[in-house]
């Protein structure tokens, strides 16, 4: 019997839905210490004094550590794309959004750790923060890094840039423009697991993590620089995960466990509270997406111009891994010849954001999608048919110059309109998704398909 | 005061694997004595079925029972690397290191069977863990005695490694172009939401969602139709419910606790209607294609279009809350037209909120 194609049960499913999956916070270990850790209760602040000595001495506190105690703490998710490290794992001078980690500390129990948070002293001085990226470039707007409102790497520009072809041609020679303002806003990740680690440091000098983390080769990783460490110190135990969707790319509660650990000399667990999860954990992206799309009045876009800000919240993480992704996505599942995309990546005092489900194309097929159904409407066109003439055909180019070798825009359009029971006009009905000609290859799009780097899409 | 029906449609199209690549999965593959098969790979299964595909994989690719094979993706020791379980790169990239791992170790048992039956392991095949010779399907040998002769008669150890990357694909900074396909495939999908609006209380319900997805393969369609709902799920909480922010750009009000966060639940689940078409990628295992990540991309835009179809206004700020709603409702705002320009939503663009100043810093190039 082949397995592929067959619809076995999951193989967890059973324990899952039983109550038998062992999760992080399942694990049991003896001599465990608890953490917490002090945040921000500010969204813009210096931080002008520490003092964590009463927490230190407090009965039952095993470890206190701030910035200090990490061997490296600025770290960068994308260093090895070139994109230098931002963010410090423990605030170091400064504070750029409400809950940002200070200090943690390793006690007993969890109620002895919530009151050597108490004891830490901090002296703030607060600064006015930024919220609306629209105004980071505006005189006096509070700027969240020394180095500017915007994330200034890629290459030589502080915007992810798309030029194809010719865009002031396509909308002098369009008859109608159509402007929109698209605004998809943050959710939480929500997962039943809140971040949640337990490190134990073994008698050979090793750490082993259990780790609830996507990706844990990726987190091994992240551990590692920030302790120095080689990665045959660290064993990360994990695979199995109580909700992700994206969330647990950052590696959140790990590093800070292992420094406790590495200090107390004890295993330590941190699971983060509810509303930690909620308040302090990162979020998907808001963005403010500005399309005009130039079209003639039977329905073809000849050219589009966008203008995206993306509200990256306090530091980096893969923000800018997500706006290229945008840009590479932003004509959606159709082929636009002429094209001007300018994406910037704009600090903000909130939570830093992060990979969510769609990371980066959610927000732009949103923005894409309903100004297709704002253009049918303008036009009087039918918003199937307005579709399905510019869809990807097989030989088209996209934006950032791959050939398409097999789309399927027009076939899961076709299968939809049937399950509906929506009536395509004949020639939208037969439409296939071979390479264009007859009517389906106007003036414009002739010699699109020349524009490549010889790039075959799949 | 009325409900009002609509529909709103929406396709899309999703990359599978890390935008522009360069992400490497690895796998290894060892038998016991007794054939039964142990996978090793670092592939992290966040709930959306990893192990149980990449099992499927395996199997088919090595000629075994699906219950011969256990994978353990456990912790760092015994598995090799996987970039991770995001960018919907599971059953593309890190299917193919487990399959690449598998078809080393089949080379390597139809090796020891061509020794053991004495035939050229090119005439043999191996199916339902047996090792046949082409055209003499009676001259056979079960892969649990392919695997005790290994271990027991030529002492040694049947295994196989597999790793799957495509190359990073640079981008051109002043155009924004590739010189190589920056995604291992691309995924695409339709989307067609059924709405009811509630003019005086600006509530939306979502009737049903008809959606189809062209993932390449199905290697296991019950998994596929759990992430098609699932997703539609977070699709109908991104498009309606949830919100980070309530007051956005404002960082007040934020929810701390479930009872103050809109997360989807059962109540809001829709009639859901999948559809799934095939249409096999070149180099993905088996054909597949991802579905992961795209799964909750055309909810919102199908939703609000729906919106737009059944009461006459445009949402175009998610979700679509019954505030929003109302207040569309209540301003039934015209787009502005200059020329041949129709400008819809100018109150909230970059060049009416901020200073003339600032505005222009965008759009420095």
């Amino acid at each position: 019997m082949k397995a592929v194609g067959a619809r076995l049960p999951r193989y967890d499913g059973l324990a899952h839905v039983t109550g038998r999956t062992t999760y992080v916070d399942d694990v049991r270990a003896p001599g465990l210490l608890w953490t917490k850790a002090l945040r921000s209760p500010h969204h813009s602040a210096r931080i002008v004094n520490i003092d964590t000595s009463r927490a230190e001495q407090h009965p039952g506190v095993r470890a206190v550590i701030t910035q200090a105690d990490v061997p490296q703490n600025v770290y960068g998710h994308l260093e090895a794309l070139g994109v230098p490290a931002d963010e410090p794992l423990l605030a170091d001078g400064e504070v750029r959004y409400r809950g940002q980690p200070i200090a943690a500390v390793a006690a007993e129990d969890e109620a002895t750790a919530r009151e050597a948070l108490e004891l830490i002293t901090v002296e703030y001085e607060e600064r006015e923060p930024l919220f609306d990226i629209r105004l980071a470039f505006d005189p006096g707007a509070p700027t969240v890094h020394e180095w500017g409102p915007v994330f200034p790497h890629f290459g030589p520009h502080r915007q992810r840039r798309v030029r194809k072809g010719d865009v002031e041609g396509a909308f002098d020679r369009a008859h109608v423009i159509v402007e929109g303002v698209y605004r998809p806003g943050a959710i939480e990740h929500v997962p039943i697991e809140p971040q949640t680690a337990l490190v134990v440091p073994e008698a050979d000098g090793r750490l082993t993590i259990y780790s609830c983390t996507q990706a844990m080769y990726f987190s091994m990783g992240v551990v590692a620089q920030h302790l120095q460490l080689p990665l045959n110190r660290l064993k990360f135990v994990g695979g199995t995960v109580g909700g992700g969707f994206g969330g647990k790319v950052d590696t959140a509660s790990e590093t800070i466990s292992a420094l406790l650990a590495l200090k107390a000399q004890r295993p330590v667990k941190w699971r983060w509270t509810r509303e930690e999860e909620f308040l302090a954990s990162s979020t998907r992206a808001p963005w403010h997406i500005e399309l005009a799309d130039a079209v003639t009045e039977d329905g073809w876009i000849l050219g589009r111009r966008t203008l995206t800000l993306h509200d990256a919240g306090a530091y980096t993480r893969f923000s800018s891994y997500g706006l290229t992704k945008h840009a590479f996505h932003h004509a959606g599942a159709y082929t636009i010849p002429n094209v001007h995309f300018d994406g910037f990546v704009v600090y903000s005092n909130r939570v830093p954001t992060t990979a969510m489900r769609g990371f980066g194309v959610t927000s732009v097929s949103y923005a894409v999608e309903l100004h297709m159904s704002r253009i049918a409407e303008v036009l009087g066109m039918d918003p199937w048919e307005l579709r399905l003439k510019n869809a990807n055909r097989i030989g088209d180019v996209t934006p950032n110059l791959v050939r398409l070798k097999d789309p399927s825009t027009v076939p899961v359009m076709q299968a939809a309109a049937e399950r509906v029971g929506v009536e395509l006009r004949p020639e939208y009905r037969s439409m296939s998704s071979e390479p264009r000609s007859g009517d389906l290859l106007p003036e414009h799009l002739v010699g699109n398909a020349g524009q490549t780097n010889g790039t075959e899409a799949r | 005061m009325a409900k009002h029906r609509g529909r709103g449609v929406a396709t899309i199209e999703y990359p599978t694997g890390m935008n522009q690549n360069g992400d490497p999965s690895q796998a290894w593959v060892k038998l016991k004595p007794d054939g039964r098969v142990d996978v090793f790979a670092g592939t992290v299964d966040i709930g959306q079925g990893s192990k149980t595909v990449h099992t499927q994989i395996v199997a088919d690719a090595l000629g075994v029972p699906y219950d011969w094979v256990t994978m353990d993706n456990s912790n760092t020791d015994s598995s090799p690397l996987c970039t991770g379980t995001f960018a919907s790169r599971g059953t593309f990239i890190g299917g193919n290191a487990v399959r690449f791992a598998a078809e080393r170790a089949r080379e390597r048992v139809l090796d020891i069977a061509g020794r053991e039956m004495e035939i050229d392991p090119a005439d043999l095949e191996i199916a339902d863990g047996e090792v046949s010779a082409k055209g003499a399907p009676d001259r056979k040998l079960s892969v649990g005695d392919v695997a005790a002769a290994a271990t027991w008669t030529y002492g040694e150890l049947i295994t196989g490694t597999g790793a799957a990357m495509k190359p990073f694909a640079e981008v051109n900074d002043d155009t924004g172009s590739v010189t190589v396909e920056p995604h291992a495939a691309i995924s695409y999908a339709a989307c067609v939401a059924e709405v009811e609006v509630d003019d005086e209380t600006g509530e939306v319900t979502v009737l049903r969602l008809v959606q189809v997805y062209d993932v390449g393969h199905a290697i296991n369609p019950t998994l596929v139709e759990g992430q098609i709902e699932g997703g539609a799920m977070m699709g109908l909480g991104l498009g309606l419910l949830e919100a980070a922010y309530p007051y956005y750009p404002s960082p007040e009000h934020r929810g701390s606790e479930f009872g103050a966060y809109l997360a989807p639940g059962m109540e809001d689940l829709p009639e859901i209607d999948n559809v799934i078409l095939e249409n096999p990628s070149e180099d993905g295992p088996y054909g597949a294609k991802a579905i992961g990540e795209m799964a909750n991309n055309a909810q919102p835009p199908a939703i609000c279009s729906a919106i737009h179809d059944a009461v006459g206004v445009w949402v175009t700020e998610c979700p679509a809350t019954p505030e929003r709603v109302l207040r569309a409702l209540q301003a039934k705002q015209e787009p502005r037209r200059d020329g041949k320009r129709v400008i819809f939503d100018g109150e909230i663009s970059l060049a009416r909120v901020a200073s003339e100043e600032g505005a222009a810093e965008f759009a420095r190039t």
